[in-house]
């Protein structure tokens, strides 16, 4: 009954598309895309790609132009970005993998901040390298 | 030696001590399944990061955890059932003891999500484990001695 009343009410099972942890209102509002639809959206300039992993792995390696916001540390980062990020340009969220989740649960707490506008990428950072897209890397840890 | 820790024994069985440390556990565990109860969506993600039970069972498991602790909880404060409220938090307890150490064993870098789901609390730790084992016993004695 709560759960069924609740903005944020999830389904028993996993949704359609096998995500866990979607709430109902929200299953539609989280479009996932490929790592070579990222791509070409990518080398259109459209979109702003933003890194939810920890700062350490940006900092190694990331896509060229990327933000990083990282996910677990949101509640301290957020109002740094909250001013900065963009609402008007298709923002492209990643993480790790496939099923890191972390891009999920940032999308998830954009929606509430006015954020509609993004694609999740579905393979996330893995894929992206293992397609052979460009990356910035900085193996000492050491990004500009 | 011996008459210390009879002492200790007697103190903690002593009937308003046993109430005020079923009132504790029930307030903690009211608190803890709240947030839980509001923000389901981010304590099915929590559970996810723990890699213990199988996708198809999280959702439900976020869902219904929740409201154990919230319902044992009441039951604990209120002082009623306090016997099985005493069990059920017994087995959840045992059950994080379990799920905080096999996630530092296997190195898994997550949030805690044992108080809020916020994200606010903090990694899970060997220091949630030793609080754990602390909140065992006392589940334990609200069970075999409320």
């Amino acid at each position: 009954m709560v759960n069924a009343l609740n903005p944020l009410g999830i389904r028993w099972l996993p949704g359609p598309d096998g995500r866990v942890g979607i709430p109902r209102a929200y299953e539609s509002r989280l479009p996932e895309t490929t790592v070579d639809e990222a791509f070409r959206i990518y080398q259109s300039g459209e979109g702003l790609f933003v890194d939810s992993r920890d700062a350490e792995d940006f900092e190694k390696d990331h896509i060229p132009g990327a933000i990083n916001i990282p996910q677990r540390r949101w509640a301290e980062v957020w109002p740094e970005w909250q001013s900065q990020l963009p609402r008007e340009r298709l923002l492209l969220l990643y993480c790790y993998g496939g099923h890191c989740g972390l891009s999920t649960r940032q999308a998830k707490r954009l929606l509430p901040e006015g954020y509609e506008d993004f694609l999740i990428i579905d393979h996330g950072w893995d894929g992206w390298t293992k397609a052979g897209h460009p990356a910035e890397r900085h193996p000492q840890g050491k990004a500009d | 030696m011996r008459s210390a820790a009879r002492a200790i024994w007697q103190f903690l069985n002593h009937r308003i001590v046993l109430r005020v440390i079923g009132l504790g556990i029930g307030g903690m565990f009211i608190y803890a399944g709240y947030d839980k109860i509001i923000h389901p969506d981010r304590f099915a993600d929590i559970a996810n990061d723990y890699q213990m039970l199988p996708l198809v069972f999280i959702n439900a498991f976020g869902l219904a955890m929740p409201w154990m602790e919230l319902t044992a909880g009441v039951a604990l404060v209120l002082g009623f059932w306090r016997r099985a409220a005493g069990l059920v938090f017994a087995a959840l307890t045992l059950a994080f003891i379990v799920a905080v150490a096999q996630a530092q064993i296997r190195g898994l870098d997550i949030v805690c999500g044992c108080f809020d789901v916020s994200g606010m609390s903090g990694g899970a730790s060997w220091q949630h484990f030793a609080l754990d084992i602390g909140l065992l016993l006392a589940c334990i004695l609200v069970w075999r001695r409320a």
